[in-house]
């Protein structure tokens, strides 16, 4: 390293005392910054293996009746470049750039909790480790990056492939909830001295509502895979429809996920857009409130119209016709943002840098997967075009036309705040141009070889007319695409040590992060500007003619919320869409008496004893809480040693309610009543002893006498969790064990 | 009898249905002397007799759960917004029942009813019982004004904050699409008289082969008009919270 040719600091690297102790600072960082930057480098080196895996796909099609590869590697090639590019590429450097810059936007320090940030990203890297260990323990899952069932099951898929697959996505997901509610958090509880929600920068908003919908969609993802292991490796039959289980009710638990998966991605997306492009068109935004309140309208809709996935499963007329309106009806607020960016540089001084070439080429792409995607809307179309390369072209016109084309919009515009350095626009044009050319070489052609009858996941084809050519032409591209990337890594490296000096406000933009000096320093800011509109740097730059006050309005815009007892509730939010779904199987598996065990078997007297506790728990944690108000703090610890007495009798009561049931020969795969049983119950009892594990901690603090030297909102907070879980087991109690007896 | 014949013979000219929206309007003429946004009651009573005279009636009299589930979004999402919009804009509940104005209640009364309504007990005694049938009608329209009122309230004062609203209608609409999602996709049947029609104006023939309505599809439509279109509704009371969230309020004019 070079560093005594530039006068830089930096802190972006190690800091002079870092240097003592280098082999552990990046490693034991919380500081939102470094983690922001340690997401994108694993999210680099994922984009390498996924690349790779992409280029074998693209080599083995290149010519018909190829034989480069087998089918089944093909089978598990495709699944993992799937997997990997969605989970380990695009949504890890989506959250790093979240992480780095929703402080920075908002004049926070930091997120609202660095440990958990850390926690977040450190399972990233150890889910992707996960899923390609599964290349070494016998197979790789290939299974597709959906893995329908009953392919998926274990009759069909006997290595441990799937078991990998499905544990790395566990871990992931995990790790995205996490990073979900910590940006909920800060947004709503870090925001600096005159940051109102209504005068967030864009990018920030969008984040905001995007962690919205990964905390209610991914915890439905881990219903799904959670069903599956149990499947798997207990021998239980919810997938499995030889056994009376159903494979279609995976379809729409996955999918469920699935679509708004889509905007999880699309919209972190939407809010780089709509950064770089005012910026670089040197105009206000068009429409703030018109791309913000859309971000809300497409997060709402995501979440009703996954059925559309599943068109040519035969769910009915009925049904088909209303997902195929209210698919279309997501054109709408999508179709408001296109026409926002493109207002927005109407009539504006347009400056070509990389990162504009980038943004305009983001809205080309997406205005045209668009257009595909709103005919896919179409029930009839898409019977003709599903599993053909027709949607291979358009979900990569949204996935890399889009989302890739944003998220290097977004590195070569933020490396010079990450750097302190710019990068080279020479070679920026380079890529740039490349990667459009090789983009749409390898994905428009593949439209027309949908049209023409090409299935996907097909390892090889017959030599048909038009189809070796336009294979051909699709591979020539993806090594476009690659050359890009590549050009991109050397521009990184070298623009790392010897790009020109970037300064505080290479753009001269206008949000908060341009206001410290690149890379920022540890704390972020010595000192925030006045901030009073939605571009307080361009109100201090012109100060005799600043934009329009944004005036905040009431309280729920001004006031930061308390940090510990929002996560919670947002906590709460994605465990009752984990919940919400176990539940909702339940009843659909126990909708019919089947042979074997049943609701009638359990012991209702005994449960509504043990219930009793539960709920009497919640009452005595409040007691607890308001002893603690009253700085009543012998009563306080009472109240909180009965509170966990009597979670602990309703645990050894559970306990003892499945030894029973083990006695007398019921187990978790004996038939669909057990298996729905013991995995809702189970899992209920889990987040039991998870809240009684927190509660002992709070009682260990309230011995130590924390409590009695600051105000603590740790109780409070638990004591939310533990409602929730009383909450939980009430509608358990209502729909396994009462419920069933009505009837 | 066929299509045409129903819609020509197929409306229910109830007197009670038919006084209340005139003693309706004739207490809104009386009460309050501002009536310039009497067009709003109007509206009201147009949507409250299509849902309970037209031929929707007939058909959720015995025949289609579909069509009582449109009658059910009708009754609680439609005409009571249109009530409270109707309202002069210094209306407020008197001392008495402003407990009523409770958020935890007035979500409860908006999720509320529609659970309870679609209990499969409930939902057979409301179409072969009429006294059950005019309580679910009257409790539709109340609960579904206590739910409204934390929304559209006439006085501002009175509206939770928008943020707060967001997530009220957010999380009722979440509600609701879960009771839609199972309706939809329930392998058993919700309200079992909508399997056993009593063909009273010889219609079922013309219900099942010209419209193609079996009752399996009856309900998945049924189960979607719940999930898809009322969400819609609510969502489109979410885009009206933010509109109110980013136009400056009067109080911001006054404080400028």
């Amino acid at each position: 390293m070079n560093e005594s040719s530039t006068a830089l600091p930096h802190h972006g690297l190690l800091s002079l005392e870092q240097k003592m102790h280098w082999r552990i600072a990046w490693i034991s960082t919380v500081d939102h910054k470094r983690l922001g930057i340690l997401y994108m480098i694993t999210g680099l080196v994922f984009f390498v293996a996924g690349g790779l895996e992409a280029l074998f796909i693209r080599l083995q099609l290149a010519i018909p009746n190829n034989h480069l590869v087998s089918p089944d590697t093909f089978n598990q090639l495709f699944t993992l470049h799937g997997t990997t590019m969605l989970f380990l590429v695009a949504m890890p450097v989506l959250f790093g750039l979240a992480n780095y810059f929703i402080p920075l936007q908002i004049g926070a320090r930091d997120m609202a909790f660095p440990r958990l940030n850390a926690f977040g990203f450190w399972l990233v890297p150890f889910g992707g480790i996960l899923l390609h260990f599964s290349l070494l323990a016998g197979g790789a899952p290939a299974v597709g990056w959906f893995a329908y069932t009953p392919l998926s099951e274990r009759p069909f898929s006997s290595q441990l492939g799937v078991d990998y697959w499905a544990l790395s996505l566990l871990v992931l997901g995990i790790g995205s909830v996490s990073t979900g509610f910590n940006i909920i958090a800060t947004v709503l509880c870090m925001r600096g001295p005159g940051m109102t929600l209504r005068r967030i920068p864009l990018f920030t908003w969008i984040n905001f509502i995007n962690a919205f919908i990964v905390i209610l969609a991914i915890p439905v993802l881990n219903a799904a895979l959670v069903m599956l292991l149990i499947d798997r490796r207990l021998d239980a039959h919810f997938f499995l429809p030889q056994q009376g289980g159903s494979a279609i009710i995976y379809q729409h638990i996955f999918w469920a996920f699935g679509h708004p998966e889509v905007y999880i991605l699309a919209l972190p997306a939407f809010g780089i857009i709509s950064e770089v492009v005012p910026v670089f068109s040197r105009k206000p935004i068009f429409g703030y409130e018109f791309v913000a309140g859309s971000s809300i309208a497409i997060g709402l809709l995501s979440f009703g119209v996954w059925a559309h996935h599943m068109f040519t499963v035969g769910m009915g007329r009925a049904a088909d016709s209303f997902f195929a309106i209210a698919s279309m009806l997501i054109a709408i607020p999508t179709g408001v943002k296109v026409l926002n960016w493109s207002a927005t540089m109407v009539g504006g001084r347009i400056r070509l840098t990389t990162p504009m070439l980038f943004a305009i080429a983001f809205l080309i792409h997406f205005t045209c997967a668009g257009l595909t995607g709103v005919s896919h809307a179409m029930a009839a179309l898409d019977w003709q075009t599903k599993n053909s390369y027709f949607l291979i072209a358009h979900f990569h016109f949204v996935a890399v036309g889009a989302i890739v084309f944003a998220i290097f919009a977004a590195l070569h515009y933020w490396f010079p705040k990450m750097s302190g350095r710019m990068l080279s626009e020479r070679l920026g044009r380079w890529e740039f141009w490349l990667m459009v050319i090789g983009f749409n070489l390898t994905f428009i052609i593949q439209h027309f070889l949908g049209l023409a009858g090409m299935p996907r996941r097909v390892f090889t084809y017959p030599d048909l007319p038009g189809w070796g050519w336009m294979n051909m032409v699709s591979t020539i591209g993806a090594f476009f695409m690659t050359a890009a990337s590549l050009i991109f890594v050397y521009n990184l490296a070298n623009s790392f040590f010897r790009g020109a000096p970037a300064g505080d406000n290479p753009w001269n933009a206008w949000t908060l992060e341009w206001a410290t000096p690149s890379p920022p320093p540890h704390d972020n800011f010595d000192a925030l500007p006045p901030i009073h509109s939605r571009r307080p740097l361009w109100d201090l730059a012109n100060p005799g003619r600043p934009d329009p006050v944004v005036g905040p309005q009431g309280k729920a815009d001004v006031a930061n919320l308390e940090k510990n007892k929002t996560s919670v509730l947002a906590f709460i939010l994605s465990e009752a869409g984990f919940f919400g779904v176990l539940i909702l199987a339940f009843l659909y598996y126990n909708a019919n008496p089947q042979p074997g065990p049943g609701p009638r078997d359990l012991n209702l007297s005994k449960t509504l004893i043990f219930s009793l506790c539960l709920f009497a728990s919640s009452f005595t944690i409040w007691r607890s809480e308001v002893a603690l108000h009253l700085e009543k703090h012998h009563a306080m610890k009472l109240w909180l040693a009965l509170t966990i007495l009597l979670g602990g009798i309703f645990l050894i009561g559970q306990g003892m309610e499945y030894w029973a049931l083990f006695q007398s020969g019921v187990a978790v795969n004996s038939n669909l009543f057990a298996t729905s049983f013991f995995t809702l119950t189970g899992f209920h009892g889990i987040h039991v002893g998870v809240g009684l594990i927190a509660l002992l901690i709070v009682l260990a603090m309230a011995l130590a006498g924390d409590f009695e030297k600051k105000k603590s909102t740790t109780l409070e907070a638990i004591s939310l969790y533990w409602h929730f879980v009383d909450v939980v087991w009430l509608l358990v109690l209502t729909v396994v064990y009462l419920l069933p007896r009505l009837r | 009898m066929n299509t045409k014949q129903f819609l020509i013979s197929g409306w229910t000219w109830n007197p009670m249905v038919i006084a209340a929206a005139v003693i309706a309007l004739v207490v809104y003429w009386i009460s309050f002397r501002d009536r310039s946004r009497i067009g709003y009651l109007v509206a009201a009573q147009t949507v409250f007799l299509l849902a309970l005279v037209s031929p929707i009636n007939a058909l959720a009299d015995g025949y289609l759960f579909s069509a009582h589930m449109l009658q059910h979004i009708l009754l609680l999402l439609i005409v009571p917004v249109l009530v409270l919009l109707a309202l002069p804009r210094d209306f407020a509940l008197s001392e008495k029942v402003s407990w009523l104005a409770n958020p935890l209640l007035g979500w409860l009364a908006g999720v509320g009813s529609m659970w309870l309504w679609h209990a499969p007990a409930l939902c057979n005694a409301a179409v072969s019982s009429r006294p059950v049938y005019a309580a679910q009608t009257i409790s539709l329209l109340a609960l579904g004004s206590l739910f409204w009122w934390q929304v559209i309230a006439p006085r501002e004062e009175d509206r939770l904050s928008p943020p707060a609203a967001i997530i009220y209608l957010f999380t009722a609409c979440t509600a609701c699409s879960v009771l839609g999602i199972i309706l939809t996709f329930s392998p058993v049947t919700v309200c079992p008289i909508y399997m056993h029609v009593q063909d009273r104006l010889g219609l079922l023939e013309t219900i099942r082969s010209d419209w193609g309505m079996t009752p399996e599809r009856d309900q998945q439509i049924g189960g979607l008009l719940m999930w898809v279109p009322m969400c819609a509704i609510y969502l489109f009371a979410i885009l009206a919270q933010l509109a109110r969230w980013f136009s400056p309020s009067r109080t911001e004019e006054h404080a400028r």
